[in-house]
């Protein structure tokens, strides 16, 4: 944050990486999963050139499924075993030319539920303590299993990190910083990006070997049982158009569900002190106001006045309670509704589209 | 790859050492993309000077030890002379052990190498890894061979080894590598990121962009028409008696259009309005959501410009008050999220 350098504008994550992160959060699931990515800032634009998974610390191999527990993967990248781990594993990988700069970390989600506080003060950590120009890479298992991949990039905005590193989240504050949830993220572009020999191992894996005409199959087993008819080739991938709607529906209704029950808690948090500060606020009149009549009883009698000021010991006002949370549930939120809207946009054409097919009547019209 | 085929036999064990030969049970290695392009990341990073990288497979071993999977891959320095090869096997296995670490269930099952060729060097560096203590032993080691020569295909093999060699010396550096069959296999989960990979092989800067849920749609769609189209155009030439018939081909086409669903059409019209209901509903409801919390957010921490010399927060709840009033009345709680808000109206209400 010292020197001034012109922001990062995107990141390029190489075919390698997308591949290990996926089999990493496929691996953990639904488990969240982290680990660390090294490459290099180039330009303005990140390369993210190499990932390695944080190992799962305090958790036996065979609870990976185990929901319950409370999520130490989640936590990984600022635990401090952890930051030996990745630095004995830069030092170990820049003996073999891999690009040895720490440049961020990763981390699964499961319907884009993120938004967080572990990834908050995971990328806080990251942008604060080690370098200022990392990322947040957040691979969203569930949305990619159907169909397009979903890969984001993430930063703390400058000033979210300032009201952060000062705590300062009561409405005072917030009003003077002019924050919104809006305002927590910076999201980056992401790209992807082959090396050479990737994309002739791709252009190898796609077309068959012989090139010359095939052979007719002789029978309808003997077409099956060919190479061409088993899906070998890794496009068309038509999960884009399967019509399973109510799985994503029903997860995401169950997730706003539960954001508006954290939004509701938050509320009522903020209610209550407000009541309590009302509360307090009648007694110090009260007080100040006998104070007042003693004092001018007191002073038609000629005695000596008593303090007007002692009330800020006698009372003590409520804390204001933090409106983070319910910025990063908002924030969530909005991430939530994005995702439905998209879904919605791409379903309702599928829809359409069957019910002409079916209905060739309809369509005429 | 490699598409030529061989016979896969059992060779008798060497009649040296028999207790600490490794087996060599016919076995089938399955590879995961993840490898390969670890191993192909290696090979473009290696020193100027060097012809082939080396590097140690980690996986999975099935429990009768008849199938490897692996699924990922480290580099190991090494440097090969003239006459003498040396791996950095520190290197090795402090990697190892930090890798294990990340995942357990993963083991070691064997090496690469990025060039073909099979010398002594590969001998003495397989009779490491199949070796006892930190080798793979007693299951055989995997080689697995990636020639990245610029200007060829790349092109895979799969080796496991057998001890020959008449002295303990000779045995130390020579091994029959012996061919095994292997495949390429990825998961559902790595569908979706090798077609994001795969959408840049065609561009000249090798990079794509990630795709929208539509665009993604789209792209799918469009596939589906030309492959369509490919086949429409087969028939055609076929019915104009351009192209040989065959009945095969005929009855696959046949099974694949009795696919097709039959449905009354007052069905079909039914679960197209609820769906659609559902999928609209559920959208909605989710923009409402995101629009009052918001709303609440904002009118929490607004400034003020209403209410005069009240203090602060007494006014913003004032405000606040009135605006979720008009809020409800204007969309006249027609869903949950609505009576969520209801709920919590009446205690905003008292306190006021």
């Amino acid at each position: 944050m010292a020197e001034v350098q012109s922001p990062l504008v995107a990141v390029k994550v190489e075919a390698l990486v997308v591949m290990k992160i996926i089999k990493h959060c496929n691996q953990t699931f639904p488990t969240t999963a982290t680990g660390s990515l090294v490459g290099m800032d180039i330009d303005n634009t990140l390369e993210l050139t190499n990932s390695f998974p944080f190992p799962v610390v305090e958790m036996p191999t065979e609870s990976h499924f185990d929901n319950a527990a409370p999520n130490p993967a989640a936590a990984a990248p600022r635990a401090k075993g952890n930051v030996a781990y990745q630095a004995e594993m830069i030092r170990m990988i820049r003996e073999v030319n891999v690009d040895a700069n720490n440049v961020g970390w990763y981390t699964s989600a499961n319907m884009g539920n993120f938004v967080n506080m572990n990834v908050i003060e995971n990328q806080f950590y990251y942008q604060k303590e080690l370098n200022e120009r990392t990322v947040a890479l957040v691979h969203d298992v569930s949305r990619s299993a159907q169909g397009a991949l979903s890969l984001r990039a993430f930063r703390l905005s400058a000033k979210f990190i300032e009201a952060f590193k000062e705590n300062k989240f009561n409405s005072e504050e917030l009003q003077k910083s002019n924050l919104r949830y809006q305002d927590i993220f910076d999201e980056l572009p992401v790209e992807i990006h082959n090396s050479h020999l990737i994309t002739s191992f791709i252009h190898q894996l796609q077309t068959p070997s012989n090139t010359g005409p095939t052979e007719l199959p002789a029978s309808l087993a003997a077409l099956e049982a060919s190479p061409f008819s088993q899906s070998s080739t890794l496009t068309p991938n038509l999960d884009n158009l399967s019509l399973s709607i109510d799985p994503f529906l029903e997860k995401n209704c169950d997730l706003l569900l539960d954001s508006i029950e954290t939004h509701n808690t938050e509320v009522n948090n903020y209610q209550y002190y407000q009541r309590v500060l009302g509360r307090e606020q009648q007694k110090i009149n009260n007080w100040k106001q006998k104070r007042a009549q003693e004092n001018a009883t007191r002073a038609t009698l000629k005695q000596p006045l008593l303090p007007e000021d002692e009330w800020q010991r006698l009372f003590k006002l409520p804390a204001e309670p933090s409106r983070l949370e319910s910025m990063l549930n908002t924030r969530q939120v909005e991430q939530f509704s994005r995702q439905v809207d998209s879904f919605v946009s791409s379903t309702t054409g599928k829809m359409f589209a069957v019910k002409g097919n079916l209905l060739p009547g309809e369509t005429a019209k | 790859m490699a598409d030529d085929s061989f016979l896969h036999l059992a060779r008798p064990l060497a009649p040296v050492s028999v207790g600490t030969a490794p087996t060599t049970a016919p076995l089938n290695v399955v590879i995961q993309p993840q490898a390969v392009f670890s191993i192909l990341d290696h090979s473009l990073r290696r020193n100027a000077d060097q012809e082939r990288v080396i590097g140690t497979l980690l996986g999975t071993r099935s429990e009768d030890g008849g199938e490897v999977e692996v699924r990922s891959a480290f580099a190991v320095g090494h440097s090969e002379a003239e006459d003498q090869v040396e791996v950095d096997m520190e290197y090795h296995k402090q990697m190892l052990a930090l890798h294990l670490k990340a995942n357990p269930r993963e083991v070691l099952v064997g090496w690469y190498a990025t060039a073909s060729e099979l010398n002594t060097f590969s001998a003495l560096i397989q009779n490491f890894y199949s070796g006892q203590g930190d080798g793979t032993w007693p299951h055989p080691a995997v080689h697995l061979t990636v020639s990245t020569e610029p200007g060829k295909d790349l092109e895979t093999r799969a080796y496991i080894s057998a001890p020959v060699g008449v002295t303990a010396e000779r045995a130390a550096d020579s091994a029959a590598f012996i061919p095994v069959p292997y495949e390429l296999r990825y998961g559902e989960a790595d569908k979706s990121g090798l077609e994001a990979i795969a959408n840049a092989k065609e561009s000249e800067e090798r990079t794509t962009s990630l795709a929208t849920d539509v665009e993604a749609l789209e792209r799918a769609i469009e596939e589906v028409i030309s492959m369509i189209d490919r086949v429409s155009r087969y028939v055609e030439s076929v019915i104009d008696e351009e192209a040989p018939a065959s009945t095969a081909m005929g009855q696959f086409l046949l099974n694949a259009l009795a696919l097709a669903p039959k449905v009354e059409p007052a069905d079909i019209e039914r679960d197209f309005n609820n769906h659609i209901q559902d999928v609209l509903v559920v959208s909605y409801l989710a923009n409402t959501i995101r629009t009052q919390m918001e709303l609440s957010n904002r009118l929490a921490t607004a400034q003020l410009t209403l209410g005069g010399g009240e203090s602060a927060n007494a006014g913003g709840e004032g405000q606040r008050n009135n605006n979720n009033n008009n809020q409800r009345g204007g969309k006249g709680g027609r869903n949950n999220n609505n009576n969520q808000r209801q709920d919590r109206a009446p205690t905003e209400e008292a306190r006021a």
